[in-house]
């Protein structure tokens, strides 16, 4: 199946793309993962924080400003997000020294609209939360102060929040926010990224991100305690001696181990029976093929393999996509504030489905088209001035 | 419309455990459609499923660290592992092995593209630019970061060769397996494999929203002989 070419203009970028991709599933030579590997750490350096933050000041209708990115943690902004609800149930700004941003009140004029949202539709889809038709005491479940660091209901959100459950709609806890690993395999020791404000609110359920290095230290602390069954999270922890390790993370982690030693099946889940279904399957059917246990076993692999790699393509396609939109975004921005620094009020909304177009009619040109992009911009905002 | 059927289809092939830890794809679009959707509400419930979608993540993680580990004790270095006797049970655990950890990276990428189907979806409603800023958030959440499972994943394509016997008449065997398997997929990891892979192939076959954020389309010259008959069969019943 060849790839069809991309039938937008200036699309050649891309045909380039899917040409390469083409080649990759039927010769998966080095030539083609480097393709995808160098751009995956291509993608992993780049500092993203800072240009997203410069990005929301500047191009605000007000709905964006409330995601603060300049904070490390990508946890950390769902803090901001509750308390922009508590912002919008007062209906004040008094909130604004705890936020990040800049941006008019434009993005929260939306909520008092809310408030009259009483549509049964939204509440039959959503029936986990409570009393769905009404926003106001949903909000409530948010907010209890100004500062929801300190709140109470937070604290019961937390003692109830597992990691299963998903029963309720919860604005994640910020204990959350402590763990933020980077899950390279050349980070040996180091499993989580604490933040100052991590607040566990006492109760140490921050997340903890394993690696195989880590997990090594942590067998070897187990068996010099005697093996799994007579090891106990604290000697564990203390053999370990890794920063931010807490017991917590060591007992769960134990426990897992205990079960995954005593009932050594391929099974994490539980369902070992329905792992072997597919083979006993194919194999117990009345084959005329002929197809073996391996064979069936093989072709197993070769489909997971198949979606294992498309995956891979996949994801870097979407990360080159999004970084592509960011540059055009900031480009544009710039151009927007020096060439219509009188208009620009005016010219907000405009410049920005101007831009969408712009986005959509270029729509795959990557990194070598990216100064043609940026000269046409420019030259339709001036076009715009002119005829103003 | 597509994705949210698509979306839809894969959660039912899933693993039981897996089934409720997906986006909530359908109720988020509902909630875009009702006469005035809150921002706050909608990015509360965002917040939400990412959470959830972290959690699991790096639970799951979690067992498949353990499991790799044993798996690896299990294998042992010597290079007539591939004579014993139980290296059936082994091929297999390795097999689903394997798989499941693809699932789980399916998982993210279904996840991911969901979220991205969504606001874009939310901002063509409202008009707001919710959209790109939110996305490059979700870039630095740990459900998305599946580097980890990944190269786990190429380690064990690597060790199967040293599992199974050298294949002879490759494309033969190929080619009669994909007929047989299509008429035998069961339940489970295989043929939650088979319909994401026909998900990715159906996403990327171009829409009429193509844009500037839209994936190009998809080539999977070599998976068409798995993929040729288009539907899943429905699965066989199992005696439990």
């Amino acid at each position: 199946m060849e790839a069809r070419p991309v039938q937008r203009s200036g699309s050649m970028v891309l045909s380039n793309l899917t040409r390469t991709t083409t080649s990759i599933p039927s010769n998966p030579s080095t030539g083609e993962e480097s393709f995808t590997r160098s751009d995956n750490t291509q993608f992993i350096s780049k500092p993203l924080g800072q240009q997203t933050y410069h990005l929301l000041s500047s191009n605000n209708n007000g709905a964006v400003g409330h995601i603060c990115s300049s904070t490390s943690s990508g946890f950390s902004t769902n803090l901001h997000y509750s308390s922009m609800a508590s912002h919008e149930r007062h209906g004040s700004s008094s909130n604004d020294t705890s936020w990040c941003h800049d941006s008019p009140h434009g993005g929260f004029l939306d909520f008092p609209e809310a408030s009259h949202v009483e549509d049964g539709g939204i509440g039959s889809a959503f029936d986990d939360i409570q009393k769905p038709n009404d926003w106001h005491e949903w909000a409530d479940h948010l907010i209890t102060d100004e500062d929801p660091l300190l709140s109470t209901s937070w604290n019961d959100l937390l003692l109830n929040t597992s990691s299963h459950s998903d029963s309720k709609v919860q604005i994640p806890p910020q204990a959350h926010q402590t763990v933020q690993q980077q899950p390279s395999p050349s980070v040996e020791l180091r499993p989580v990224g604490t933040t100052s404000s991590s607040s566990n609110n006492g109760t140490g359920k921050a997340r903890m991100r394993w690696t195989p290095e880590l997990h090594e230290a942590f067998v070897e602390a187990v068996n010099s305690l005697g093996g799994s069954e007579r090891a106990t999270p604290k000697g564990v922890l203390k053999i370990m001696k890794v920063d931010g390790l807490t017991i917590y993370h060591v007992k769960s982690h134990l426990q897992k181990y205990r079960t995954a030693r005593y009932r050594p099946e391929p099974s994490e889940n539980g369902s070992s029976e329905k792992k072997l279904t597919p083979l006993e399957h194919i194999t117990s059917l009345d084959l005329k093929g002929g197809i073996g246990i391996t064979e069936a076993l093989r072709l197993q692999m070769e489909v997971q393999k198949q979606l294992h790699e498309q995956l891979e393509i996949q994801r870097n396609l979407q990360l080159r996509i999004e970084e592509q939109g960011k540059y055009l975004q900031m480009m544009f921005e710039k151009q927007n504030s020096g060439l219509e620094k009188g208009t620009a009020s005016t010219s907000d909304t405009s410049a920005k489905s101007d831009q969408e177009d712009k986005k959509t009619d270029d729509s795959k040109e990557l990194v070598s088209e990216e100064t043609r992009n940026s000269q046409e911009p420019e030259s339709s905002q001036a076009k715009r001035t002119k005829t103003r | 419309m597509k994705f949210g059927k698509r979306i839809k289809e894969q959660i039912q092939e899933s693993l039981p455990e897996w089934r409720d830890k997906f986006l909530r794809y359908k109720e988020l679009k509902n909630l875009i459609s009702s006469p005035a959707p809150a921002e706050s509400i909608f990015v509360g419930l965002l917040n939400a499923e990412i959470e959830k979608f972290n959690a699991f993540f790096v639970e799951q993680e979690e067992d498949f660290i353990i499991h790799h580990k044993r798996l690896v004790e299990k294998c042992g270095d010597n290079d007539d592992v591939m004579f014993r006797e139980e290296i059936g049970e082994i091929r297999k655990d390795i097999v689903n092995f394997h798989g499941e950890m693809v699932l789980l990276v399916n998982y993210s990428n279904i996840n991911y593209t969901g979220l991205t189907k969504i606001l874009k979806k939310y901002d063509k409603r409202t008009g707001g630019a919710l959209r790109s800023p939110f996305i490059q958030k979700v870039l630095r959440q740990p459900f998305f970061k599946t580097d980890l499972v990944s190269r786990l994943v190429r380690e064990w394509e690597t060790t199967m060769d040293a599992m199974f016997p050298a294949l002879t008449r490759e494309v033969e065997g190929y080619e009669r397996s994909a007929a047989v398997s299509s008429a035998a997929a069961g339940e489970g990891i295989f043929r939650n494999t088979v319909a994401a892979l026909m998900t990715m192939r159906e996403m990327r076959r171009g829409s009429s929203t193509y844009g500037a954020y839209s994936l190009p389309p998809l080539n999977l010259s070599d998976s068409d002989l798995v993929l040729r008959p288009r539907h899943v069969p429905s699965p066989i019943p199992i005696p439990y």
